[in-house]
């Protein structure tokens, strides 16, 4: 009798642990898509600086280079970034 | 690059240089340029991709800018910034432009 009462116990304890240890469901995390990197520059802060070559090609039938600070005092200046040419927009 | 350059008299008349900028060679830019007829410079980030990483638009995956526009004033100072899609339609930035144009600049 005191063993059965005995073995009792044990099982339920064992029932609770095994009870504890069933990790609670837990929603299907969504794959979130990689974000886009957005720029940390804000308005109101200095343009980095840049010298690029262009498609005019100059002269001396040279490809012509820009250099953004050479604009200023002169001109605004839209900088139109796009994905890749030949593409849309 | 279609909506700049058919807005290309708006921008001119805000004493304002636009130009397009990617990560693709001068030579691909080139025929880019020709198909669209464009008459604004498009720049070639190519080489080292400098220019769209300290502008924050890179993309390491693809290895390409993100869409975007920067407007900047004749301080050097950036006044206008659309990021995504809606930097396809310039209508913002010659906005910015205009009012840009009716202030003084402060360099000498």
């Amino acid at each position: 009798m005191i063993k059965k009462a005995f073995s009792f116990v044990f099982l339920l304890a064992a029932a609770s642990i095994a009870v504890a240890q069933t990790p609670p469901p837990s929603p299907t995390p969504a794959k979130a898509p990689p974000a886009a990197p957005h720029t940390n520059l804000k308005v109101g802060q200095a343009a980095p600086d840049f010298t690029l070559p262009s498609t005019i090609v100059g002269a001396d039938g040279r490809g012509v280079r820009y250099k953004l600070s050479d604009f200023k005092g002169k001109k605004n200046v839209v900088l139109a970034f796009y994905v890749f040419a030949f593409t849309g927009g | 690059m279609k909506a700049y350059q058919a807005d290309i008299a708006k921008f001119d008349s805000t004493d304002t240089q636009v130009f397009g900028v990617s990560v693709d060679s001068p030579y691909a830019n080139r025929e880019f340029a020709k198909q669209l007829g464009l008459t604004f410079p498009l720049l070639s980030d190519f080489q080292k991709r400098s220019v769209v990483k300290d502008y924050g638009i890179f993309n390491e995956e693809g290895g390409y800018g993100n869409r975007a526009t920067f407007v900047i004033d004749k301080d050097g100072i950036i006044q206008h910034i659309d990021e995504g899609n809606v930097a396809i339609d310039p209508t913002a930035a010659e906005d910015t432009c205009n009012i840009l144009s009716h202030k003084k600049t402060t360099t000498p």
